[in-house]
């Protein structure tokens, strides 16, 4: 039979000032590992619902991003070849392509209450847009046809301050056209929550444009994307495109440096923890020589104690990591979930909300109980080889 | 027997400790080393930047939005005797791509007029300065750019613009900047674009997206600011103007915000050091209790058995933080930082300033004191006899 787990615990709390300075050094490196762990998944989520790979982005050629791409009018229309490709309207029997015109204002996150301002993307936009976006979705009123209106992205109304429903934003080469919110869309946790939507005849006038800046297309089911993307490229048309996923990953390429270096201090950190558990373990298996040669004697094995030892590691991390995990929804909750990276080509701001799901949880304090593992099992070994007779001895 | 003498001996009583302790501190210090030293360089660009007192005036809407020529008059005329401004020097964004390579060169056309004189740091010499206004296909490079790229003075290079109408313009390099704020950016003469957009049929071929302007002191940027948004406001073409250090926050927050990320990885690291070394005093101290018990009871005084145990713990700090120092800077050094920064923060190299070194040590020497204070705190409060009762708890 094992050695009972209140042993372990019993033996955690001897030491008070030991478990308790441990658990806090776990719980620090928790607590940063699942932040880190959240902002990478709600990035990475953002990036995977915009990519729907039948919808493509279709750019002038050599162009990187919507915001530094031109596509005027002739050439939108020669896009109307794709008949094969294109998937069309039931009712309408329209072609599924959206021409749109992307510009930026500068807003105030409110994050820091205005002191620095975001570039937020404002995409000019006709009705086909909601067909060819599938998940945006309409949370209130529509712009009314030939009216200064515009909608707003959840995440955007959220994180930049002047978008709420009825407040009027000014737009325009001049900055002089005011234009008023009328409703808010969702678009499922994309990239697009973070944009301003308004009509796009309206926002070319007043940005005295004559070119969209790209168009997106949705795919017919049985088109294979890279085919189309091969024509749309080709002679005839001479565009470029990628599929919305392949863009949007590239738009956010200058994040993954940022993830990179919080991963590498992440890790640093991790180690250094790792032998924080052992120094502690190590000290917790020499002041009980004399408690293992006792237990060995009255028929505990080697293995048992190893098995104890290892588990008591594992209760440290356990707490270290609940403690980590709870700071980390505590400073979510009260200092701001909120965040935004800069697409570094589209020269505007993608905007996301850290969420602690389940899973970072569980993997946060998965990962830190293979920590204390590795910490814990050159001391545990030394526990297991405990010499009865010499540590009886022992002073 | 010295004190030196006797901590010596007890950090060699446990290495096994003393290593475990060491690599636990000495990791996260190296982190703060580095965290400190990024932090460090930006506020000496930034505060480099504050004394050059430049303004930036953009228009309101955006910064892609374009401001016209005009505004420059406009600026100087505020101040016609040239009291406040010294200087104001329009900017174009060119966004130059170098033909088949990834990302995107800060390229700027700026007047070539003024440009030597508001940015100063830059520091054209004489024959620069005739350089650049000789050759309009003049450019200056910072050496960041210019080491990625190979590009050395005299060199003829391509770029192609990012935005439309797309040009592709050939410069020629009369100068590699290496002011620390410049190193990321490329300038050339905002004549030969204009001209050049002009061929190319662009109508706003003139048009700037911001101004900068040299001021003669904080208090005339302070004013300078109000009165050039005064004085354009419910124009067509609204501005903002903002200091050099808010106009780059605004850029350092979009870039996920490195510096605060430094800033909290480095109060992070503070506090796992400290419970590290604290945890691994208690744990010495509980083993010596009795130690500490006999060297009162034969007449040692309570202020030479606290040193003994504020110095071990300090110096067991100290060594783990040259321990996570050294390799820090060796790494720091070798490696060139520029190929992982993103390109609107202006470091090239990320290297380790001695303040930061300084800091570091500083916080260590204070963490060792921290984590002493409790076992000393126990040992000045020992009963010496029921000390010396206990057996090790």
């Amino acid at each position: 039979m094992a050695l009972p787990l209140s042993y372990n615990w019993r033996n955690l709390l001897i030491r008070r000032t030991t478990t308790v300075l441990t658990v806090l050094v776990i719980a620090v490196v928790v607590g940063v590992f699942s932040w880190m762990l959240g902002f990478r998944g709600a990035l990475s989520r953002s990036l995977s619902v915009a990519g729907d790979p039948r919808t493509l982005i279709v750019l002038r050629q050599a162009s990187t991003s919507e915001t530094n791409s031109a596509i005027p009018p002739d050439d939108y229309n020669k896009l109307t070849q794709l008949n094969e490709e294109i998937a069309v309207d039931d009712q309408t029997g329209d072609q599924l392509k959206s021409p749109e015109m992307i510009v930026q204002v500068s807003l105030p996150r409110t994050r820091d209450l205005g002191a620095t301002n975001a570039n937020v993307a404002v995409r000019g936009v006709t009705n086909s847009a909601f067909a060819v976006h599938r998940n945006v979705k309409l949370l209130g009123a529509k712009p009314a046809d030939g009216a200064m209106e515009v909608i707003v992205g959840v995440q955007a109304a959220k994180q930049f301050a002047g978008l709420a429903i009825g407040d009027t934003i000014n737009l325009g080469y001049g900055g002089n056209r005011g234009y008023r919110v009328v409703g808010y869309f969702s678009a499922d946790g994309g990239p697009l929550e973070s944009e301003i939507w308004g009509p796009a005849t309206m926002l070319m006038n007043a940005y005295m444009r004559n070119a969209y800046s790209s168009v997106a297309l949705r795919l017919k089911d049985n088109v294979d994307p890279a085919a189309a993307i091969r024509r749309i490229e080709g002679p005839g048309i001479e565009l470029t495109a990628r599929t919305e996923s392949e863009y949007w990953q590239e738009q956010t390429k200058n994040i993954g440096m940022y993830l990179m270096i919080v991963t590498f201090l992440v890790g640093v950190m991790c180690i250094a923890a790792a032998f924080s558990i052992a120094n502690t373990m190590f000290a917790s298996v020499a002041g009980r020589s004399r408690e293992f040669a006792m237990l060995r004697t009255i028929g505990f094995t080697g293995r048992h104690l190893l098995t104890s030892v290892m588990i008591e590691s594992l209760l440290l991390c356990f707490l270290g990591g609940a403690i980590g995990c709870l700071a980390c929804g505590a400073w979510l909750a009260l200092v701001g979930n909120t965040k935004d990276m800069f697409g570094q080509s589209t020269f505007t701001t993608l905007a996301f909300e850290i969420h602690l799901t389940p899973l970072i949880v569980g993997i946060a304090i998965g990962a830190i109980c293979l920590v204390g593992l590795g910490g814990a099992i050159v001391p545990a070994r030394r526990a297991a080889r405990t010499q009865v007779v010499t540590a009886l001895r022992e002073a | 027997m010295t004190l030196g003498y006797v901590l010596l001996q007890n950090l060699r009583r446990n290495p096994t400790r003393t290593c475990l302790t060491g690599i636990a501190f000495a990791l996260p210090m190296a982190i703060f080393v580095a965290a400190i030293s990024f932090v460090v360089a930006l506020v000496e660009i930034g505060k480099a930047n504050e004394r050059e007192l430049r303004l930036g005036v953009h228009h309101k809407t955006t910064l892609i939005n374009l401001i016209p020529q005009g505004h420059r008059a406009k600026i100087e005329a505020l101040d016609p005797d040239r009291s406040r401004l010294a200087a104001v020097c329009g900017m174009r964004w060119f966004g130059g791509r170098v033909p088949n390579a990834p990302g995107v060169i800060q390229s700027l056309a700026a007047d070539p007029d003024t440009f030597p004189t508001v940015y100063a740091e830059v520091d054209m010499s004489d024959a620069d300065i005739e350089n650049w206004t000789k050759d309009r296909q003049a450019c200056v490079v910072g050496t960041g750019i210019a080491e990625n790229n190979g590009w050395k003075v005299g060199d003829r290079i391509t770029l192609t613009s990012s935005v439309p109408p797309y040009l592709s313009l050939e410069f020629h390099v009369i100068k590699i900047m290496t002011a620390p704020s410049r190193t990321n950016v490329l300038y050339f003469r905002r004549d030969f674009l204009s001209e050049s957009l002009k061929e190319a049929g662009n109508e706003r071929y003139a048009d700037c997206n911001i101004f900068w302007v040299k001021c003669n002191s904080a208090a005339g940027l302070r004013a300078l600011q109000q009165e050039i948004d005064a004085t354009f406001a419910n124009s067509p073409d609204e501005t903002k103007s903002e200091d050099e250090l808010t106009f780059a926050a605004g850029f350092a927050q979009a870039a996920g915000d490195i510096p605060g990320l430094m800033r909290v990885m480095a109060i992070v690291v503070v506090a796992i050091v400290a419970m590290v070394a604290g945890n691994t005093m208690m744990m010495s101290f509980r083993e010596r209790t009795r130690e500490l018990a006999v060297f009162k009871a034969i007449g040692f005084p309570n202020w030479r058995i606290v040193a003994m145990v504020l110095g071990e713990s300090v110096m067991l700090a100290l060594l783990g933080a040259t321990a996570g120092i050294i390799p820090a800077v060796i790494l720091l050094t070798a490696v060139p930082m520029r190929k992982l920064m993103p390109g609107f923060l202006p470091i090239a190299q990320l290297t380790v300033s001695p303040l930061a070194v300084g800091i570091s040590v500083a916080i260590a020497g204070a963490v060792g004191l921290l984590a002493g204070l409790a076992p000393a705190w126990h040992t000045l409060r020992m009963q010496t006899v029921s000390a010396l009762r206990r057996v090790g708890e």
